[in-house]
């Protein structure tokens, strides 16, 4: 474990030293950051001047969920997005035989190894969104609910990572799978709103699909509902199980992958 | 010790076949066609501690394949082998801490970042202690003479320099065996026997096992006591070079020198390759030998006379034609 830590700290280093190596291009990418955050406010704020609540969410709940949306998010573009779109690259080209050589887990070099430093300050603005919308719904957050939140956050992650790293996986027979970061488009647009807007009957497929068998819906919605509104004791729990075992799934699968690799020529 | 053994060692690929042209392309939407490949074939072979091992073939031969066989980066279709006591493709962590692999066309360092931060990050993966990792560094670049390399981003390294940096990483860690696939390619002939003279060094200072494949003969002649030559996925010859020479090579290239132009009909009887001015090249067959030198010891202005081997390019291509035809 503590080895592990060392080299994430060792990762996350010469990230940073190889991004600093192109200074204007690291500070064009927070700045683009920065512009869809403005961009994303500014859409919250469009809606919220017209209606005083969506699907059940008023302004500031709301603003707790973007803010955990954004943090989510953040996080894992900064740790895994990069690391599982190089992916198809490094089968295509052969290089994954170097990470595979190397003495360690290889799914957590493959998917660790490139910290995408640009994209770290969302996880910071989106804790701070969380902490200004608390502030503003003027009730604090009881002191045992913060593990509780931060635990739901981390199986919010973990689900979004394990479906990241199945479709990482699917990389070694595909060689070349752009599609990767459509369908990631596609999560990341379902975790982007509360899962109560599909509560509609026509909606019933997606909220069966995308709530139960693949359970973007449930991201980011279970940890800010558990924070924020009435706690669901079954979709909380639901969130737990369903994120440790599509943990094991999707490393099972990925290893699974691993032993098809056919290593492309020298 | 054995350091390497394979038993019927065989890799079979099935290739996807796609017609040309659009309609072969949307035909071979609905209907795919695949071939079998066999890479290799039923390879036998054994290394033993502190050899090093040229494993010679030509382009598609399954030389790579049998080294990415032997880190444990393909799993065999068939056979068996241990790696320093290991079955390769179980990758134990313990195996993957034993050996490196370097591939000359393809780079384990971080491109943007200077060799001596790739060397701290692989000290971590490795965990290889701090006063075991500084007394490597310290005289792996001294042996490689690159000190004032390491601290220059790779991306702007000449390749030359670049092999050197990319070898020096895969033996901070000590490994007992060094796998290397092509490692002089395109370097030029200095920095090629710069390679060879820090690889010599090292296997006779740590007693490391090399297993190298290669296109230059420059390489195999300078370094390898023994060689592997494969061929269409099988083994063709495991011996000495000299074995091979003396096997395939049963013929001499001659060249006399004259002092003035080289006289006219002498060397007709042996058909000579070539006469320009005053030199004359002949190739004879080995028992031929003696007759061209009394030929030559008759004429009065000889200037200098050599005897060689054909090279061994041209060695390992008969080898590699006969065993061709011995297939059809």
């Amino acid at each position: 474990m503590l080895r592990h830590l060392r080299l994430m700290f060792c990762f996350a280093k010469f990230s940073l030293l190889g991004e600093l190596a192109f200074r204007s291009n690291f500070l064009l990418k927070i700045l683009v950051e920065m512009i869809w955050l403005g961009i994303l406010l500014t859409f919250f704020k469009t809606i919220f001047g017209k209606s005083s609540s969506v699907a059940g969410w008023n302004e500031h709940e709301f603003l707790f969920f973007v803010g955990a949306y954004y943090a989510l998010e953040g996080f894992v573009e900064t740790f895994f997005l990069e690391n599982c779109v190089e992916f198809s690259e490094l089968v295509r080209s052969g290089n994954l035989d170097f990470c595979l050589l190397k003495p360690i887990d290889p799914q957590f070099f493959i998917t660790l190894r490139r910290v995408d430093w640009s994209t770290a300050p969302k996880i910071l603005l989106g804790f701070i969104m969380i902490g200004f919308a608390m502030f503003e719904i003027g009730k604090p957050l009881e002191l045992w609910k913060i593990p509780v939140f931060l635990i739901l956050f981390l199986c919010g992650c973990s689900l979004a990572y394990s479906f990241l790293l199945f479709l990482t996986a699917l990389s070694v027979w595909m060689i070349r799978n752009q599609s990767l970061m459509e369908v990631w488009w596609l999560f990341t647009n379902l975790m982007r709103y509360p899962r109560q807007i599909y509560d509609s009957e026509w909606a019933l497929p997606i909220r069966m699909v995308f709530g139960f068998i693949i359970p973007a819906l449930l991201a980011v919605s279970i940890p800010v509902e558990f924070a924020v509104k009435e706690i669901n004791i079954q979709f909380t729990s639901f969130l737990f199980v369903i994120a440790v075992v599509y943990f094991f799934i999707s490393r099972i699968f990925f290893n699974y992958s691993l032993k098809h690799y056919r290593s492309a020529s020298s | 010790m054995i350091v390497i053994k394979t038993n019927n060692l065989s890799k079979l690929f099935r290739v996807y076949e796609k017609p040309a042209g659009l309609i072969g392309s949307l035909k071979s939407l609905f209907n795919n066609k695949f071939k079998d490949i066999h890479a290799v074939e039923n390879i036998n072979l054994e290394v033993h501690e502190g050899e090093i091992v040229g494993f010679l073939g030509p382009n598609g031969a399954g030389k790579t394949t049998t080294l990415k066989m032997l880190s444990g980066l393909l799993f065999p279709t068939n056979g068996s082998a241990t790696v320093l006591g290991y079955v390769p493709w179980e990758r134990p962590i313990e195996f993957r801490k034993a050996f490196s692999l370097v591939m000359g066309q393809k780079s384990q360092l971080w491109w943007d970042l200077p060799a001596s931060d790739s060397f701290e990050l692989h000290k971590e993966i490795y965990a290889i202690e701090p006063s075991r990792f500084k007394k490597n560094v310290g005289e792996l670049t001294e042996i490689f003479q690159v000190a004032n390399l390491l601290n220059k981003p790779v991306r702007e390294l000449s390749l030359g320099e670049r092999m050197k940096l990319e070898l020096i990483a895969s033996l901070l860690h000590d490994p007992k065996l060094l796998l290397l696939d092509e490692p002089t390619i395109g370097l030029d002939v200095v920095a090629q026997s710069a390679m060879h003279r820090c690889l010599y060094e090292f296997n006779k200072t740590r007693k490391i096992t090399i297993l190298l494949t290669s296109h230059y003969m420059r390489d195999v002649e300078t370094l390898c006591s023994r060689i592997l030559v494969i061929s269409g996925g099988s083994m063709v010859y495991d011996g000495q070079l000299q074995g091979l020479k003396d096997e395939f090579g049963k013929e001499k290239l001659i060249k006399v020198q004259f002092n003035n132009l080289v006289p006219d009909q002498v060397f007709d009887k042996f058909q000579p390759l070539e006469i320009t001015g005053n030199i004359v090249r002949l190739r004879v067959a080995k028992n031929d030998v003696p007759n061209v030198l009394a030929v030559v010891s008759q004429c009065e202005d000889v200037l200098d006379i050599s005897i060689e081997d054909p090279p061994v390019e041209e060695v390992i291509e008969k080898l590699f034609v006969s065993h061709r035809l011995k297939k059809m």
